[in-house]
C-alpha cells in the first residue's frame, strides 16, 4: 500500500516535472548579437526559430556556432538580442532551459579520479536527477555508448574517443527536450559515429537538437535543417534541399593539366580536386562553365563551400 | 641562442601575465615595507642581540636584501614550481619533446624563466626599499651601492638557486606537489637552522646558500667591536615584542671578500650541476607512456570489447526521477577530496590525528593542527576552481542551479574534511571544557576553506592560495600572534568575530564572482 502511494507521488512529480516539457514548441532567437570589442562580434543581428528536429549548423572556424550554443546554453550571455524557449525569456529564466537541456560541448573534460559511473551519477546531480532509477538509466546509457565494461575504471585511464562517449551520455541522463552537440563525432571512430547519428535520429521526434560539425556528410545524413554561418551572421537556413537549391546548376568537373590548376583556382571556386595520371580531376562552381565541363547534381558541401567563400 | 631566450622570453610573458603574479606583487610590495618595522611598531626584523642599526642606507639595503633572500626564497619556490608541469597540462610539451631541443636546455630555459619571474619581484622589493628609505631614514645621504651591492651579492643568487632546485624538484616529483613542499620547507628549515647558530667563522658563511650569514657575522662583528660586546646572536624574522631594552648603532655596510662572491657564485653552479643531473632524468613529456608501461592491463582504453554494443531505444530508458537536493554532490565533492593526491598520504593524515590525541594539548594546538590542515593544501586549493581546471565547468554551469547547489556542496565538503580531521583536538576541548578553542578551531576550518574558495575564483588557480596559506602556516608554527586563525593563542572573542566578518566577506566575494563566471563561461 506504502509502495503504491510512492509509486502515485514519483508519477505525480513525474509528470509536474514534465508539464513544461510537453509544450516547448520552438526556440525562438531574435537579433541576437555577441559583442566582444567595440569592432569584434562573435554574433551579429542573429535571428533564427528553431523547432522539434534536427537543426545542422555549418560554418567555417570564427563563424560564431559555439558561440550561439553557449548562449542558448546559458553559459555565455548575449551583448543584446532575445532568446526565447515555450514563451519563457531564457536570458531572464536560465533555468527553464537547464532543466530540459542535455549540452555536448567542444571542449570539455573530466574529473580523471572519478570512474563513468561516479562521473554521471555527479552530472545527474547537477541536473537535478535522482531516485532509484537513475542507476539503471546511467547503466543503459554506459552500456549504449559501448563503456559499460569500463565503467568502473577512473576516467583518467579514457582515451579521447572514451571521454567523447561519456559526454554524449552524459546529454541524456535528464530526459532533454532540447539537445545541443558542438562537434559530437570528433574523435569518434566510423562505427561510433554511425551509432550516434542513429541515436540523435530517434530523438529527433520530440526534441530539438541542434548540432554543429565540421564533418558536411555527418549533417547531411540526418539534419532536417540546416544553417550556413559566417562572421557571426546566418547565411541561410532551410531545409537540405532549399540549400542545395541555391547552387543547382552551377556544380561542374572537368579535367584540366596539373600546370593550369592555380590560374584555375583563381579564376572558379574550386570545390574538390582529383589527382589523375596527367591531368586533375576538378569540381567547381560557375554561372558560365568551361568547355568540356560536365554538369553534376549539387551536394550539401558543394552549397556550403558556395555560400561561405563566396559570400563576404 | 636567439631561440633559447625567444623561449624563456615567452615562458616570462606567459607567467606574469596572470592575475595570480600580480596579487603576489601586491603582496610581496606590502612585506617589502615591513622588512623595515616603523620606529614604534611592536616588532623587529634583522636584529643584533638587543641592537638595531639606525635606518641609513646601508642599514635598509642590507635588511631588505636579507629578508627578501630568506622569505622570497620560501615563497618564490610555490610561485614557481609549475614551470614544468603548465607544459604537461597544455599538451604543450609535447610539442616541445618533438623539437631538437636538448633536455638541459629545455630545463634551463626552465630555471632561466623562473629567476625572471623572481627578479621580477626582487626589482619590485628593491624599489620598494628606497622608497621605505625616504619615507623612515632622517638626516642619512642617499647611497645607491649600499642597496644594489647586497641585492646583487645576497639576494639574487639565492634566487637563482632557488629556481634551479624548482625544476629539479619538477623533474624528480613531477606533480606530487605536497610532497615537493613538504621536502622544500624541511630543506629550508635546515639551512636557516644553520644560518642562526650562534657561532659563526667566515668558513659557515660560505656554505650558507642565503648568502645571509656574510652580512649579520659582519654586523655582529661592528657591534662587538664599538660597543665592546659579546654579541653571537643574529636574529632574523618577524620578532614581536621584546624592544624595550634596545639600543641603536650605525652600521656603515660591510665589505665584500673575494671568496665570498666567488662562493654566490658556486651556489649558482651548484644549481647549474643539479639541473645538468636532472637533465639525465628528465621523463621528456613520455608520462602517460610511462603509466601504461606500468598498468598496462589496468588501462580503461585497452580492455574495451570490441563488439557492437546494443543500440539505445530512448524510449527504453527508466524515466527520470527530479532530485534537487544538494546531498549527492556533497557526497562526491567529498568522494573527490579523499581520493585527491597519493593514498599513502591518509597514512600521514592519520598519524597526525593520532598524534593530536596523544601530545600535549598545547602543541597539538598550535603547531599539530595547522601541519596537519597544510598537507590538505592540495586538496583546498582547487575546491571550488577545479572544475574550470578540468573543464567539467561546460556541463555544471549549464545544470540546474548551479550557484546555488554546486559551490555550497564544495564548501560544505571542504569544511566537512578539515572538521573530521579535527575531530580528536576538538573532543579533547570539548572533555576540559574548553570552549574559546573549540570554536577557534571550527571558525578557523570555515575561514580557511572560504579563504581557498575566494582565492581560487578570484585568480582562477590554486597558486595564491598555496602560498598564502603556507606563509600562514609558517607564521603559525613560529607563533606570530595575528596570523592565528584557528584560535590557538585566542584570549578573547574578538578574533571569532574578525575571522567571521573576514569569512563573509570571502563567501560574498566568491558568491559574485562566481555567478558572473556562470554567465560567462
Amino acid at each position: 500500500m506504502v509502495g503504491a502511494r510512492k509509486g502515485t507521488c514519483f508519477s505525480i512529480f513525474t509528470l509536474i516535472y514534465l508539464y513544461p516539457l510537453l509544450y516547448i514548441m520552438a526556440l525562438v532567437i531574435e537579433n541576437l548579437s555577441k559583442k566582444y570589442t567595440k569592432e569584434k562580434f562573435g554574433l551579429r543581428d542573429f535571428s533564427i526559430t528553431i523547432e522539434k528536429g534536427i537543426l545542422g549548423l555549418l560554418g567555417p572556424n570564427g563563424a560564431g556556432k559555439s558561440t550561439l550554443m553557449k548562449i542558448i546554453a546559458t553559459i555565455s550571455q548575449p551583448s543584446s538580442g532575445s532568446l526565447v524557449l515555450d514563451g519563457h525569456d531564457l536570458l531572464k529564466e536560465p533555468n527553464y532551459i537547464r532543466k530540459v537541456l542535455g549540452y555536448l560541448p567542444q571542449d570539455f573534460g573530466v574529473y580523471p579520479n572519478l570512474n563513468a559511473y561516479e562521473f554521471l551519477e555527479y552530472i545527474a546531480a547537477m541536473k537535478g536527477v535522482g531516485g532509484p532509477t537513475l542507476k539503471a538509466r546511467i547503466e543503459m546509457l554506459l552500456e549504449s555508448v559501448n563503456l559499460i565494461e569500463v565503467a568502473k575504471r577512473p576516467i583518467g585511464t579514457y582515451s579521447g574517443g572514451m571521454k567523447q562517449r561519456i559526454g554524449i551520455a552524459q546529454t541524456l541522463l535528464n530526459e532533454p527536450r532540447v539537445l545541443i552537440f558542438d562537434e559530437p563525432t570528433v574523435g569518434l571512430d566510423p562505427e561510433e559515429r554511425v551509432r550516434f547519428r542513429n541515436l540523435i535520429s530517434d530523438l529527433a521526434h520530440d526534441c530539438i537538437i541542434i548540432l554543429s560539425s565540421h564533418i558536411v556528410s555527418d549533417i547531411e545524413t540526418i539534419a532536417d535543417e540546416v544553417a550556413l554561418m559566417k562572421g557571426g551572421v546566418l547565411l541561410t537556413k532551410g531545409s537540405q534541399q532549399d540549400v542545395i537549391k541555391q547552387v543547382e546548376g552551377k556544380v561542374f568537373e572537368t579535367l584540366i593539366d596539373h600546370s593550369l590548376l592555380d590560374d584555375f583556382k583563381r579564376t572558379h571556386l574550386v570545390v574538390n580536386t582529383i589527382r589523375q595520371k596527367d591531368k586533375m580531376r576538378v569540381r567547381y562552381i560557375s554561372d558560365a562553365p568551361v568547355v568540356e565541363s560536365i554538369s553534376y547534381q549539387a551536394s550539401l558541401e558543394d552549397a556550403y563551400l558556395f555560400l561561405t567563400k563566396a559570400t563576404v | 641562442m636567439k631561440h633559447f631566450i625567444t623561449i624563456v622570453k615567452g615562458d616570462y610573458l606567459q607567467r606574469t601575465r596572470s592575475y595570480a603574479f600580480l596579487v603576489t606583487l601586491a603582496i610581496t610590495l606590502y612585506m617589502a615595507y615591513t622588512f623595515v618595522p616603523p620606529l614604534d611598531a611592536n616588532y623587529t626584523t634583522v636584529r643584533i642581540g638587543n641592537y638595531l642599526g639606525d635606518y641609513n642606507s646601508a642599514w635598509i639595503g642590507h635588511v631588505t636584501a636579507m629578508m627578501t633572500s630568506v622569505f622570497l626564497t620560501l615563497i618564490g619556490f610555490f610561485l614557481i614550481n609549475n614551470s614544468v608541469k603548465k607544459d604537461l597540462d597544455t599538451e604543450v610539451g609535447m610539442i616541445i619533446a618533438t623539437t631538437r631541443v636538448s633536455n638541459f636546455n629545455y630545463l634551463i630555459s626552465k630555471v632561466l624563466s623562473n629567476f625572471m619571474v623572481l627578479l621580477s619581484i626582487v626589482g619590485i622589493v628593491l624599489f620598494m626599499s628606497i622608497v621605505v628609505f625616504f619615507l623612515r631614514s632622517k638626516d642619512f645621504p642617499f647611497e645607491i651601492m649600499q642597496f644594489i651591492l647586497p641585492y646583487v651579492l645576497v639576494t639574487l643568487p639565492s634566487m637563482f638557486l632557488v629556481s634551479c632546485l624548482a625544476v629539479v624538484a619538477e623533474v624528480f616529483l613531477g606533480r606530487r606537489s605536497v610532497i615537493q613542499y613538504i621536502l622544500f620547507f624541511a630543506l629550508f628549515n635546515i639551512i636557516i637552522a644553520n644560518v642562526q647558530l650562534k657561532q659563526g667563522t667566515e668558513m659557515v658563511t660560505y656554505f650558507d646558500p642565503f648568502g645571509v650569514k656574510a652580512v649579520t657575522l659582519q654586523m655582529e662583528d661592528f657591534v662587538n667591536a664599538h660597543y665592546k660586546e659579546e654579541v653571537r646572536v643574529a636574529s632574523m624574522g618577524f620578532v614581536f615584542g621584546d624592544k624595550e631594552d634596545v639600543k641603536r648603532f650605525v652600521f656603515e655596510g660591510i665589505h665584500w671578500p673575494l671568496l665570498f662572491i666567488l662562493s654566490r657564485l658556486a651556489w649558482m653552479g651548484f644549481g647549474v650541476t643539479l639541473v645538468v643531473g636532472a637533465a639525465r632524468y628528465f621523463h621528456r613529456f613520455d608520462v602517460k607512456e610511462r603509466i601504461r608501461e606500468d598498468k598496462k592491463p589496468k588501462m580503461a582504453e585497452n580492455i574495451v570489447k570490441r563488439e557492437l554494443a546494443k543500440e539505445l531505444k530512448i524510449s527504453s530508458l527508466p524515466p527520470i526521477t527530479v532530485n534537487y537536493g544538494i546531498l549527492p554532490l556533497i557526497k562526491t565533492e567529498v568522494l573527490m577530496l579523499i581520493r585527491k593526491g597519493p593514498r599513502w598520504f591518509w597514512i600521514i593524515n592519520l598519524g597526525l590525528m593520532t598524534a593530536l590525541v596523544f601530545t600535549p594539548l598545547t602543541i597539538s594546538h598550535q603547531f599539530l593542527l595547522p601541519v596537519l590542515w597544510f598537507l590538505q593544501v592540495g586538496r583546498l586549493s582547487d575546491l571550488v576552481t577545479k572544475e574550470k581546471t578540468y573543464q567539467v565547468h561546460y556541463f555544471t554551469y549549464a545544470a540546474y542551479q548551479p550557484l546555488k547547489r554546486l559551490l555550497p556542496s564544495q564548501l560544505i565538503a571542504g569544511i566537512s574534511l578539515m572538521l573530521v580531521l579535527s575531530v580528536p583536538l576538538l573532543l579533547r576541548h570539548a572533555f576540559a571544557l574548553q570552549w574559546l578553542p573549540m570554536a577557534g578551531i571550527v571558525v578557523g576550518a570555515i575561514f580557511l576553506v572560504l579563504f581557498s574558495s575566494a582565492l581560487g575564483i578570484l585568480s582562477g588557480g590554486k597558486k595564491l592560495f598555496e602560498i598564502l596559506f603556507f606563509a600562514t602556516t609558517y607564521a603559525n608554527l613560529n607563533r606570530v600572534p595575528f596570523a592565528d586563525y584557528y584560535g590557538s593563542m585566542w584570549t578573547s572573542l574578538l578574533p571569532i568575530v574578525i575571522l567571521i566578518s573576514l569569512t563573509i566577506s570571502f563567501a560574498c566575494i566568491s558568491w559574485m564572482v562566481r555567478a558572473y563566471e556562470i554567465k560567462h563561461a
